[in-house]
This record gives structure tokens, C-alpha cells and sequence, in this order.
């Protein structure tokens, strides 16, 4: 189980603000990667962003996490509009947390999804249990060409703490990477 | 995701229809394998080594094949428990006891190898947040043939249970429905 930094995703809370742009719905494809010593295993997805959450709904579930923790920000969470959705194989996922940041060479995009995606890791005998890890989260950076990469937590727990104020638990050992990331230009 | 039924052709008959085993063991062997499992989304793929100290005697085979007979899935389990350790399988840092390991020429030049572990060696999908239980898939089942050289390829059920039944009288069920293939498997030089 890992500790990812909150800058990760969801601390928006001390960060910049998210992206006055408001663009129209956006898709992205790319391959979620994991490896260890002898094994490699990865899948296509699709990441569709209708619309970033407004800064009153982000605001809205930071103040969850903070005042009542994981299970408040997972009720804070499903309780918020669709934003997207996350697609991988015959499954769907919906993104309720989508937030986009500029830098000075393309954009940082962040979601989160109302339900774990994949516990990797759950088919070895005796792993931990599933229970707690209610969301996924992902990070991605893009590039203005529309390329990019980026990490995820295909289950995770978003947790109040660490430096930032907001930790996200992994499920997985081992970090999942999100490669060959690109836009699709419609 | 649904549990398939596999034939024992892939295993347990083998010995079963056949019992000669090789006229001389070539025990102890070790193989390295490309384990490689795909779905609707994507696929994964792992080394594995697989090292067999020595063979199922005929004895112990007949016990075991027994068990399953008269007893069933829990039987046969009981009885592979309480078999001699002949081998192992390792993954990356975790090992797990080979308890029964037949082999037996096929054609000129090949071999069949096949073994079971005492332990179940992944669940396959059991990641999904909608997976089944994995209780009662309680041993892993591998198969291969390999060629004069020390080549060859198989399959492999990683977590999985043993029923009679079917056409041959036993069957396999593995917990995801669906083997790893064994693209390839080497046998090591060195014993």
C-alpha cells in the first residue's frame, strides 16, 4: 500500500487555482501501466471530461475531508455532479472530481471516480482487504499538443493529513503510470 | 465472471489414461515460463520458475487420484496436502509447494509435464470491485509440453478446483474461467 503525495491529485487546497478556461467536453486515451520484478501488466482506457467541477463543488468536498474524513469526502464525492466518465474494457466508471490547472507547458488534470476501478494486487492469496478503498484517483499531465502521462490509484482512500492536508492511500504496491496519454481531437 | 470447466485431458487424465510415467525420471528439472493472460482491456504477464525435485510415484498418484474419486474436491485436497513436497513454483518472492508432478512422453520427441500446487498461485480478476469469492480455489494446476531441446508451451490454471466429472471423470475449474497461457517455457541447463 502506498502513500501517494497529495499534490497527487486532490489538494487543491493551497494550490493554484483551477483554469479560468472553460472548453467544451474532452477526451482522452492512453494505457495504464504497472510493472514489479517479474510481472507487467497494462490496459487501455478512455478518460471522458464533460465538464471540470466548479470551484464551489471542489471547495465543497475539501471542507468534507477536512471536517470528516474519508467516508465524509466519499459521501461529499457521490453527491456531486458527473463530470466524466473513466472507460476501461467493458466497465464505466464516473468521474465526480475534475479539475485542470495550467502550467507553463500544457495542463494538469486531475479526477477522481465515485468507485475503485481496480484493486491491484487482490489476486494474490491473502492480500489486504479491498474495504475503505471506495475511490480512484488519477493525475495527468498534458502537454499544449494534447501528449501526456501520468500516474493513478486505481483504488484508493482520500485521507486528511500530511503536508499538503490531503493524503491519497493506494490500494496498490506498486504505482500504476499512465502512458501514451493524447487527446482526441474531435 | 464465470467458472469454466477445463478437461482433465489436461491433467489429471493424463496419468489417469496413462499411468506409465517416463521410463526414467528426469527429475530433478527446473523450467523458467512466460505466463500471459489477456482480457477485454488488456493483459499482464509474468515469469515463473517451476522446479521439480522429482516425480509423483505411482503409489501416491493412485492415492491422490483415489481421493478425488471417493471424496471429491475437499478429499483430494486433503490427500495433495498430505502428499511429499516434490517441487515448487515460484513467482517473483513467493514460492508455493508442488505436491503432484507427472510426466510422460508424447510422440517421438516431446514430453508432458504436469503438476499441482498445494496452494492457489493468483486469482485472476479477483481485483475487479465486482469479483466472486475466491474461497474453494484452493490449489493451481499447470500444464506444458516440452521438446527434446527443453522447449515448449502449456497452460496454466492459477487458482482452481478439482471435481469428478466430464467425459474423462475429473474435471478442472479455474477461478477466472479463462488459463494463462504459457507462451514459452525453457527448461534450465543446469539441474
Amino acid at each position: 500500500m502506498a502513500i501517494l503525495a497529495a499534490a497527487l491529485v486532490v489538494a487543491s487546497a493551497g494550490a493554484a487555482p483551477q483554469s479560468k478556461k472553460k472548453g467544451g467536453a474532452e477526451t482522452f486515451n492512453g494505457k495504464a501501466r504497472v510493472q514489479t520484478g517479474t510481472a507487467v501488466a497494462d490496459a487501455s482506457f478512455t478518460i471522458q471530461i464533460d465538464q471540470y467541477t466548479p470551484e464551489k463543488d471542489l471547495k465543497a468536498m475539501e471542507s468534507a475531508l477536512q471536517s470528516g474524513g474519508s467516508a465524509a469526502f466519499v459521501a461529499a464525492l457521490k453527491k456531486a455532479p458527473v463530470a466524466g466518465h473513466f472507460k476501461t474494457g467493458d466497465k464505466t466508471f464516473a468521474i465526480r472530481w475534475a479539475r485542470q490547472r495550467e502550467t507553463p507547458k500544457g495542463r494538469v488534470i486531475s479526477i477522481v471516480t465515485d468507485a475503485p476501478v481496480y484493486f491491484v494486487g487482490a489476486g494474490i492469496p491473502g492480500a489486504q482487504s479491498k474495504a475503505g478503498f471506495d475511490v480512484a484517483v488519477a493525475q495527468m499531465t498534458i502537454d499544449t499538443a494534447g501528449i501526456g502521462d501520468g500516474s493513478m490509484a486505481l483504488a484508493a482512500k482520500v485521507k486528511p493529513g500530511g503536508e499538503g492536508g490531503v493524503e491519497i492511500q493506494d490500494y496498490a504496491t506498486e504505482p500504476v503510470k499512465l502512458v501514451s496519454i493524447m487527446r482526441v481531437i474531435s | 465472471m464465470s467458472v469454466r470447466a477445463l478437461t482433465v485431458s489436461l491433467l489429471l487424465a493424463v496419468p489417469l489414461a496413462l499411468a506409465a510415467q517416463a521410463p526414467k525420471s528426469p527429475a530433478p528439472e527446473s523450467f523458467r515460463a512466460n505466463g500471459q493472460i489477456t482480457g477485454v482491456a488488456g493483459g499482464a504477464a509474468s515469469e515463473m520458475v517451476f522446479k521439480i525435485d522429482k516425480y509423483t510415484a505411482d503409489a501416491d498418484h493412485d492415492a491422490l487420484v483415489k481421493a478425488l474419486k471417493d471424496g471429491g474436491n475437499a478429499a483430494f485436497l486433503a490427500a495433495l496436502k498430505k502428499a511429499p513436497k516434490v517441487g515448487a513454483l515460484t513467482v517473483g518472492q513467493r514460492s508455493i509447494d508442488i505436491r503432484w508432478a507427472r510426466t510422460r512422453p508424447e510422440g517421438s520427441d516431446h514430453r508432458r509435464v504436469a503438476f499441482v500446487t498445494d496452494q492457489p498461485a493468483y486469482f485472476a480478476g479477483a481485483g475487479a470491485a465486482d469479483a466472486k469469492p475466491t474461497a474453494g480455489y484452493d490449489l493451481a494446476v499447470v500444464e506444458f509440453t516440452i521438446d527434446s531441446v527443453g522447449l515448449g508451451s502449456g497452460t496454466m490454471a492459477p487458482a482452481a478446483k478439482v471435481k469428478p466429472g466430464g467425459p474423462t471423470g475429473v474435471e478442472v475449474d479455474d477461478y477466472s474461467g479463462k488459463r494463462i497461457t504459457l507462451t514459452t517455457v525453457t527448461r534450465s541447463l543446469a539441474k
